[in-house]
């Protein structure tokens, strides 16, 4: 959510790098920046060595209380054959590796492991794409188009996913849906009563469609924010060189806002990766299951079905499958703390 | 340089283009909302409903302790929200201006806690605060929301606080402000695009959550609205009225906040370009 | 909720007729009373806290039973406390583990899982005192696990065709059909008809009326075979029933083949107007400004000849007590309150079938009364705890039927067989 911009131009003068690094959360302060050392320490009473675990305390006790202890619990129920009677009679079944033996042996798992990093990629690279086209566009269009466009977006970001959801199974309905009577309109006579939910391919249209329509908003105006931080000399320096709106874009813009396409590409592979509700809700990972992603096959076998155990297991696997995805960005902050 | 005629328009053009695609859904809930029921399910769509009625608003409403759970809800959001912008403007100060031991390590804690499949640890967190004896209360839900929120908070923070330029606070320690009143009265203003924006995201999560509030909360007088909101779905269909009229009430304090924090986080929509 | 609007004129009768006979029913629940030692102490502070499903008490039964307890308990309270359907699963299982419900509504087709896994409590001993002998032997059947009681049999419905008068007047269909093969030339007539855009509205996975079809035809959904569960789909019988639902499927031209009754509602469909027919429960209908009561007719699902009409889906629900409840004597009390034949009256009143046959007489409105006699050949889907696996999203069975309809009937049969088979096999 971080759109900030003015604030740079405002206050923080001669700093119009400093504006991007706002935006990037993961490259943060990285290079360029000021020497490392060389500050008086904090106040008097606390040792200066002990103020930065006393700035942490709380969040490590919260992580550790609230994330930490929840996830080992999973861990340890994901051993476990945990399903209503064991939850009900308070049982603990420990059954050794049954859970991920019969994930990690079903085809049917490496099948939808294998749908849903497709699903992620082909989600944030059009969201990516796009999301930086519309930035671009509102920071070229004029006052009043650009208010009446960012009010479209935020009132599609500001939309309950659940909301959004429910909405776009409507408007794709068979029968009553607005899309098909449209495209009948148009003169598309067989679209009449398409049935959106039939195939997996039409159902991951549907599906891709509400996230990227609900996630283009975050990129834009990410991406606008960070455009207005770009003092006006750079680009007229590139076009006094001869370049064009292409070569603008890939020498000027580009290099200038690459911590935040590092940063939001993070956070969108992330939330699509786990995106839930969209999948659940538009046909809930059907026709024949061809649309069940990881989240969707996790919540089905251990929340739906009741067999905790098992949906454990999955989340556990699903961790271990972001983790693995995530890895290369992992290396880039790793390094970037080196840098700092 | 003065662009060509067509070189102004097809922007607009395109823009107007992307306002129906992002706005239709939100115009059809909202519509619908208002909608009779004879027009809600229909095989012409109608599009603007001229026999406008409040029955559907009436019905949510008038739900059973409707009014509990908005407070109910905004206790929780707020509590997470605020909870979390402390912790997490503390630990950001840490990690964006302080070198340590532990530091990375702890980096890359808040990296990957932002993958922590919630819909899945559930049940794992519903078995802690059972045999805990904690159910039907706030504050779990709470601490949990807190922490839903918390690793994206500081990792926004912690970009914001870098972004401030150390010259301001050293010179600020220069005329003999300690370390803590230059971080108050530096960077924390510097901060207020950052809490705000971090706010807003946090204030979705935890205003929508469901799955959590439905198995931890099973007495009326501790539910929040999510649990409202489906409540219009039955075993034998959604009444699509009901829900759109809730949903549209429902996105409403989101909307608010958004308009409130436009000012203020999200300032440069409107003039920043102009100015540069 | 729906529901009470089709009898709300019957049941204000019925409140206003039975006053007279409350009276008589606490004087016979003082008197049986074999863990009540009510009126006696004094039970303020006490809660009773009882679950039912969204839209299912009837209008002014939750007053008049909660009336009734409180009278029999001074001091004591009974919170009613209305579950939504959202995520129910995991809200009823987790809340039997903590013994914060005493007394809980249980579909029928779910009661032996929940049976099975130790949640609700065993009452075989108060069977009696609940009325348990004169129970309707197709009602009692879900409650009864391998000879225990776990539950009182509360109310069922069963679905049965409504019509739209005028669209069949205007087809020139005088009554309604007595076998399948009139009601299919009823079908042909409507479809012929201008103004009708469905002769019948049924989506696809409509898998309660196939269900009642594959009764018909002696088949079943799964079979035991020595100690394992075989899925019975692929078997001639459930093709014989299939190909009936699929006739009468294919009179559906906007029905969508892999959607259920409930999206979108058949009675915002039916309530269009331009609907000949659909099959239906008695809240499944439009509410009376869409269309108006008398408009409506209905009769059972026929069968191949007119002397029997088609089987049906008893769906239903059962009341029972939770294992970990802390006031289970009270709890007992309550259902035999609940259960008594006041309250039972005011279920049949709504519209739905009680759990005896005696009160059958007090069943009120249309839609009941064509309900009432194909309930005498329901039939609810295998008793076992493992069933309710079957019943899991994404059902097995719904599956099955839109394959079935829009390709090959043995590779569709065989495959939810096995699905059948391996969630029925499951470990508990």
């Amino acid at each position: 959510m971080a759109v900030h911009s003015e604030r740079v131009q405002t206050q923080s003068p001669g700093s119009g790098k400093a504006a991007v690094a706002s935006t990037d959360e993961i490259v943060a302060s990285g290079a360029g920046r000021t020497p490392k050392s060389g500050r008086p320490a904090g106040g008097p009473r606390v040792p200066a060595r002990l103020t930065p675990y006393l700035l942490l305390l709380p969040a490590v006790a919260a992580t550790v209380l609230l994330l930490g202890w929840p996830l080992l619990k999973t861990i340890l129920v994901s051993f476990q054959n945990l399903n209503k009677r064991q939850l009900i009679q308070h049982l603990t079944e420990w059954n050794g590796f049954e859970n991920y033996t019969e994930q990690l042996g079903s085809a049917d798992f490496w099948r939808i492991t294998g749908r849903t990093v497709v699903f992620t990629v082909v989600n944030v690279v059009l969201i990516m794409v796009l999301g930086t086209l519309v930035g671009l566009l509102l920071n070229r269009l004029g006052k009043k188009m650009r208010l009446t466009l960012s009010i479209a977006l935020i009132l599609a970001w500001a939309m309950p996913v659940v909301a959004a959801t429910t909405v776009f199974t409507w408007l794709f309905d068979q029968q009553f849906g607005v899309v098909n009577w449209f495209l009948d309109k148009l003169g598309w006579h067989s679209m009449l009563h398409y049935n959106w939910t039939s195939t997996q391919y039409s159902t991951f249209f549907v599906i891709i469609l509400l996230i990227v329509w609900g996630s283009i908003p975050f990129v834009a105006f990410n991406m606008y924010a960070g455009l207005t931080t770009i003092p006006k000399e750079l680009y007229e320096a590139a076009r006094m060189d001869g370049a064009g709106s292409f070569r603008v874009f890939t020498s000027v813009i580009v290099p200038i806002m690459k911590p935040f396409f590092l940063a939001t590409t993070f956070l969108e592979v992330i939330w699509v990766f786990k995106a839930f509700t969209q999948v659940y809700l538009i046909n809930k990972g059907g026709p024949e299951d061809l649309t069940r992603t990881l989240p969707v096959h996790a919540f089905l076998e251990g929340f739906g079905a009741q067999r905790f155990g098992a949906g454990s297991a999955i989340a556990v696997l699903t961790i271990v499958m972001l983790a693995t995805l995530m890895a290369y960005y992992f290396r880039i902050i790793l390094k970037q703390e080196d840098e700092l | 340089m003065r662009r060509s005629l067509i070189g102004r328009t097809w922007p607009n053009a395109i823009a107007v283009v992307l306002f129906v695609f992002f706005i239709f859904p939100v115009y059809w809930m909202i519509a619908t909302a208002f909608k009779q029921d004879s027009d809600v399910i229909s095989r012409t769509p109608v599009f603007l409903p001229l026999n406008a009625t409040l029955e559907h608003f009436d019905k949510a409403v008038h739900a059973e302790n409707f009014w509990t759970y908005v407070s109910n809800s905004l206790i929780v959001t707020v509590g997470a929200v605020l909870g979390s912008l402390v912790i997490a403007t503390l630990a950001a100060f840490a990690i964006a201006r302080m070198r340590f031991r532990g530091r990375k390590g702890f980096v890359l804690v808040v990296m990957a806690a932002q993958m922590a499949p919630w819909e899945v640890m559930i049940i794992a967190a519903y078995l802690i605060v059972r045999d805990n004896d904690m159910l039907n209360s706030l504050v779990p839900l709470t601490a949990f929301y807190l922490m839903m929120v918390l690793p994206f908070t500081i990792w926004t923070l912690r970009g914001f606080i870098a972004a401030v330029p150390k010259e301001l606070e050293e010179s600020a320690m220069v005329d003999g402000c300690t370390r803590t009143q230059a971080f108050l009265k530096v960077i924390f203003p510097l901060l207020a695009p950052g809490l705000m924006s971090t706010s807003l995201f946090g204030f979705i999560t935890a205003w929508n959550e469901f799955p959590l509030v439905n198995i931890l909360n099973k007495k009326p007088d501790v539910q929040t609205l999510p649990l409202w909101l489906s409540s219009f779905q039955t075993n034998f269909g959604t009444d699509w009225g009901a829900t759109m009229a809730a949903s549209t009430l429902f996105a409403v304090p989101i909307l608010i906040l958004f308009v409130f924090l436009q000012r203020k986080a999200v300032g440069g929509l409107t003039d920043g370009a102009v100015k540069g | 909720m729906k529901r009470q609007l089709i009898a709300a004129v019957g049941v204000a009768a019925m409140v206003v007729g039975l006053a007279a006979c409350g009276s008589d029913g606490k004087k016979n629940d003082a008197g049986s009373g074999s863990s009540s030692a009510a009126g006696a102490k004094n039970y303020s502070g006490k809660t009773l806290t009882v679950w039912l499903m969204d839209g299912s008490a009837p209008k002014g039964w939750t007053d008049s039973v909660k009336s009734e307890f409180e009278t029999t308990y001074p001091g004591a309270k009974v919170d009613f406390q209305i579950q939504k359907w959202n995520g129910i699963g995991a809200k009823v299982t987790t809340a039997l583990s903590e013994g914060s419900v005493d007394v809980l509504e249980i579909g029928n087709t779910q009661t032996a899982g929940y049976a099975a896994s130790g949640g609700l409590l065993d009452i075989t001993k108060d069977k009696d005192a609940l009325g348990g002998a004169d129970w309707a032997a197709n009602q009692n059947e879900s409650t009864v696990l391998e000879g225990k009681q776990y539950a009182a049999p509360w109310w069922v419905s069963n679905r049965v065709v409504a019509y739209n008068k005028d669209l069949w007047t205007k087809a020139g269909i005088a009554a309604p059909p007595k076998t399948l093969d009139e009601f299919y030339a009823d079908l042909d007539k409507l479809k012929a008809t201008p103004g009708v855009a469905d002769p019948i509205y049924m989506p696809g996975q409509e898998w309660y009326t196939y269900f009642g079809l594959l009764t018909t035809e002696g088949g079943k959904l799964a079979k035991k075979d020595g100690d394992k569960w075989v899925g019975g789909l692929s078997t001639p019988e459930a093709q014989k029933a299939f190909d009936t639902y699929k006739k009468l499927q294919s009179y559906s031209a906007t029905g969508p083949k892999d959607k259920d009754e409930a999206t979108p509602q058949q009675k915002d469909v039916f309530g269009k107007g331009d609907i000949g027919s659909i099959i239906g429960l008695g809240w499944e209908l439009p509410d009376e400004k869409t269309m108006a009561k008398d408009k409506i007719g209905f009769f059972p699902l026929p069968g191949k000849t007119a002397d029997k009409a088609s089987s049906v889906f008893l769906g239903g629900s059962n009341l029972a007590v939770a294992q970990a409840s802390k006031n289970s004597d009270m709890a007992k009390d309550f259902l035999k309150i609940a259960l008594n034949d006041k309250n039972e009256g005011l279920v049949a009143a709504a519209g739905s079938i009680p759990n005896k046959a005696a009160l059958n007489s007090q069943v009120a409105g249309d839609f009941a009364k064509a309900a009432l006699p194909a309930a005498q050949n329901g039939a609810i889907t295998p008793n076992t705890p493992t069933w309710t696996n079957v019943e899991n999203e994404p059902n097995p069975v719904k599956d099955f039927l839109t394959s079935a309809l829009t390709g090959d009937y043995a590779a569709a049969a065989k495959k939810a067989d096995d699905e059948i088979a391996k969630r029925m096999n499951q470990k508990q």
